[in-house]
């Protein structure tokens, strides 16, 4: 009998394996090929080459371990989007002369825009992990999906961070904070700088006390510092692309420039491990809005959430040796739901695949980087399902500080102090 | 008034950024009338020597400098015999064609070999600063403007009274009538370019302690450097000096005063105005753009 009761144990542990494994072992039946579109030359490919990675990373784990898409081995065709006018011809080759009825890219919102509107001509489907220009799903296009929320909801994010958690921290009341907004101005830097405005001052009363665009390959800011030293406002809300911030931190620092917060968004500028890499220690302060960092709590999220989650850290540890970055999770995580969509829709057409989008509706916690998904007509995902979480430069790395439940870290140098004790 | 000392030593400091990649631009154009779209590449390389030096071997961007001075003129006179000898008696066009595959093949071999990830050469003096009253001056771009300051003088010193310098200026004036005078122009081209190439991997070296380094770093400076190597004169090292600082005054009072966004409209529009008042430019022989074609 004790041995019958054994054979029982090990049955059920044998049957509830199996039932894991279930659709890591399912046999892939030919091949379902996409179209990614990066800038992987020029000047945004630092971002271009992570968000290919992130892309390259999630396509293995999809095929090895979560049944590929629709039962096919999922494969990619790559495109070079250097500059509009070439992502929007790489665009119309991934389609016309590699066949692929969905193209994903292309991370930047001076790309998007053309890109998308050369895989419309073509009648392909265009699904956006990254680019957050408002205007990319304001065209009535139907074959345009973003999985990322977009600039409005960039500047939303920083907006709450700075009334809901900043204002108390610095003993002060919303309208008593003083804000001045810097950004490089593309239409990123411009749509998230714009909605923050329009949110800090019509929401909270916020005081606007400067407002600057630069062009992000500028030689010298130092014009601007010394502009928004006059100003004194206490929050720095700072876009920046990428060699921007660098030379922004490093001649504020110079000037000795003293401001109580400074607060980006995106995986460019102060969000990319370059900023890290160039200042060391010296990067602590500076908060960044990103997917979510080291002392994330993976626990908050939805089973099924949490098991994609862990997956793709590990993934990414194991293929590049470091931790995860912005790039890798907004493709990662873009991916991931084109491949839910795939696998509900079962087919390629745009219509049916489109009432298959729209019909998805996964809360908060149930997708990569805690996200959800409810997308609108406008083939926009909710800003409220794309969980956003403000990231903190503590010891020389980007962590999790905010929303506090979710993370086990908490944000420092509030006020910031002077360059030299922000170890 | 507090910020008029500051405004001015970051005029004189970014200036001296700039005069520092224009003399060599200038000197090439002046000597061999090619227009170097590679220029900014070159720029580029000198930022990655810096780095790797700095990140591999733990040697000062300042040590780096003295140790690549026969290195970098070595590249450059070798980039010289393999891309620029070939093509430096055919047209503009061809030059021209040239010069921007040398830059697209440079930024990509770049791309490949080092990736795009922006690197930064951060020495232990990397925020010292020196304070001049209300003004602060940082030290490496001190360095580099007196550098840029010494390596315009010399140029302008060796071309003036040198013997190399006369026959250079010889052949910049007529290449044919210098080879009927017995002038080897072919020896007079290998070495404008070395040199001038060495003067723009002296500055990239310069520059990777202030700068980031990325494969298309050379872009961000080199169009500047283009419009103050015309406003001086073509072939005009004073002049590409001075109108570098009058770019950098431009581009940091109209930053200042007006807005960032609208710094490039302020110097291109000084651009065009002194063009269509001096064509040659504010030191350039009229006509100069055909003298030695």
């Amino acid at each position: 009998m004790r041995y019958v009761k054994w054979a029982l144990v090990m049955l059920g542990f044998a049957a509830v394996a199996l039932g894991i494994d279930a659709v890591q072992g399912q046999q892939l039946t030919g091949e379902y090929k996409i179209g990614v579109l990066e800038p992987l030359t020029g000047n945004l490919a630092v971002q271009g080459k992570l968000h290919l990675e992130g892309y390259e990373i999630m396509r293995d784990l999809i095929n090895e371990r979560f049944g590929g898409v629709m039962g096919k081995k999922l494969v990619f065709v790559t495109g070079d989007a250097v500059d509009p006018t070439v992502a929007a011809s790489e665009a119309t080759r991934l389609a016309t002369r590699e066949g692929v009825k969905i193209i994903s890219g292309t991370f930047s919102s001076t790309l998007c825009g053309a890109a998308s509107e050369a895989a419309s001509r073509q009648n392909v489907i265009y699904w956006e992990s990254s680019c957050v220009d408002p205007r990319l799903t304001r065209r009535g296009l139907k074959n345009v999906f973003r999985t990322e929320i977009d600039g409005t909801g960039f500047g939303w994010y920083n907006v709450e961070f700075i009334a809901k958690h900043l204002a108390h921290r610095l003993g002060k009341k919303t309208s008593e904070l003083r804000v001045a907004y810097l950004s490089e101005d593309s239409s990123y830097g411009q749509s998230v700088t714009e909605s923050a405005r329009q949110r800090a001052k019509q929401e909270f009363g916020m005081q606007e006390v400067g407002l600057e665009y630069y062009t992000f390959t500028t030689n010298d800011l130092t014009p601007i510092i010394l502009k928004l030293k006059n100003a004194n406002p206490d929050i720095l809300h700072h876009i920046a692309r990428d060699q921007d911030a660098i030379l922004f931190w490093r001649q504020a620092r110079e000037q000795n420039f003293q401001v109580k917060a400074v607060v980006h968004a995106g995986a460019t500028g102060y969000g990319a491990p370059g900023f890290g890499k160039a200042f060391g220690n010296d990067a602590n302060g500076p908060f960044a809005l990103l997917e979510p960092g080291p002392g994330l709590i993976i626990e908050k999220m939805r089973p099924e959430g949490q098991r994609i989650e862990r997956a793709f850290r590990e993934a990414v540890k194991a293929k590049t040796g470091s931790d995860i970055t912005g790039g890798h999770q907004l493709a990662g995580g873009g991916l991931w739901i084109l491949k839910l969509a795939l696998d509900a829709a079962k087919t390629d057409d745009l219509d049916r695949f489109r009432a298959a989008v729209l019909a998805m509706d996964l809360p908060v916690g149930s997708a990569v980087n805690g996200w959800g998904v409810k997308f609108d007509e406008t083939g926009q995902n909710s800003n409220a399902r794309v969980q956003h979480y403000m990231l903190q430069w503590q010891g020389g790395q980007l962590v999790t500080v905010w929303p506090e439940e979710f993370t086990t870290n908490r944000a420092k140098w509030i006020p910031l102090g002077a360059w030299d004790q922000r170890k | 008034m507090h910020v008029v000392p500051q405004l001015i030593v970051s005029t004189i400091l970014l200036g001296g950024i700039y005069a520092l990649i224009a003399v060599g631009l200038t000197l090439i154009f002046g000597v061999m009338r090619v227009v170097n779209f590679a220029h900014g590449e070159f720029l580029m390389l000198g930022m990655y020597l810096a780095f790797w030096a700095f990140a591999l071997l733990r040697l000062d961007p300042y040590l780096t400098l003295v140790l690549s001075l026969p290195l970098i003129y070595g590249f450059g006179w070798l980039s010289y015999r393999m891309v620029m000898r070939p093509v430096i008696h055919a047209s503009h066009n061809v030059q021209i064609f040239t010069t921007v595959g040398l830059s697209i093949l440079l930024q990509n071999v770049a791309l490949v070999l080092w990736t795009a990830d922006s690197q930064f050469v951060r020495t232990s003096y990397y925020a010292v600063v020196v304070r001049l009253g209300n003004a602060v001056l940082n030290l490496a771009q001190l360095v580099a403007f007196a550098v840029a300051v010494l390596c315009t003088a010399a140029l302008f010193a060796f071309m003036r009274w040198s013997y190399t310098g006369k026959v250079m200026r010889a052949t910049a004036q007529d290449r044919a009538v210098a080879s009927l005078m017995g002038i080897d122009t072919g020896r007079v081209f290998a070495l404008t370019w070395a040199v001038g190439v060495t003067c723009v991997g002296v500055a990239g070296v310069l520059l990777a302690p202030i700068y980031p380094v990325y494969p298309t770093v050379g872009l961000q400076f080199v169009l500047i450097a283009y419009v103050a190597v015309v406003l001086g004169g073509l072939g005009d090292m004073a002049g590409a000096l001075l109108a570098s600082l009058i770019v950098a005054a431009v581009e940091v009072i109209g930053s200042y005063v007006i807005g960032t966004a609208w710094k490039e409209v302020l110097y291109l529009l000084l651009f065009i105005g002194i063009l269509v008042v001096r064509p040659a430019g504010l030191f350039g022989q009229r006509g100069a753009e055909a003298i030695g074609t």
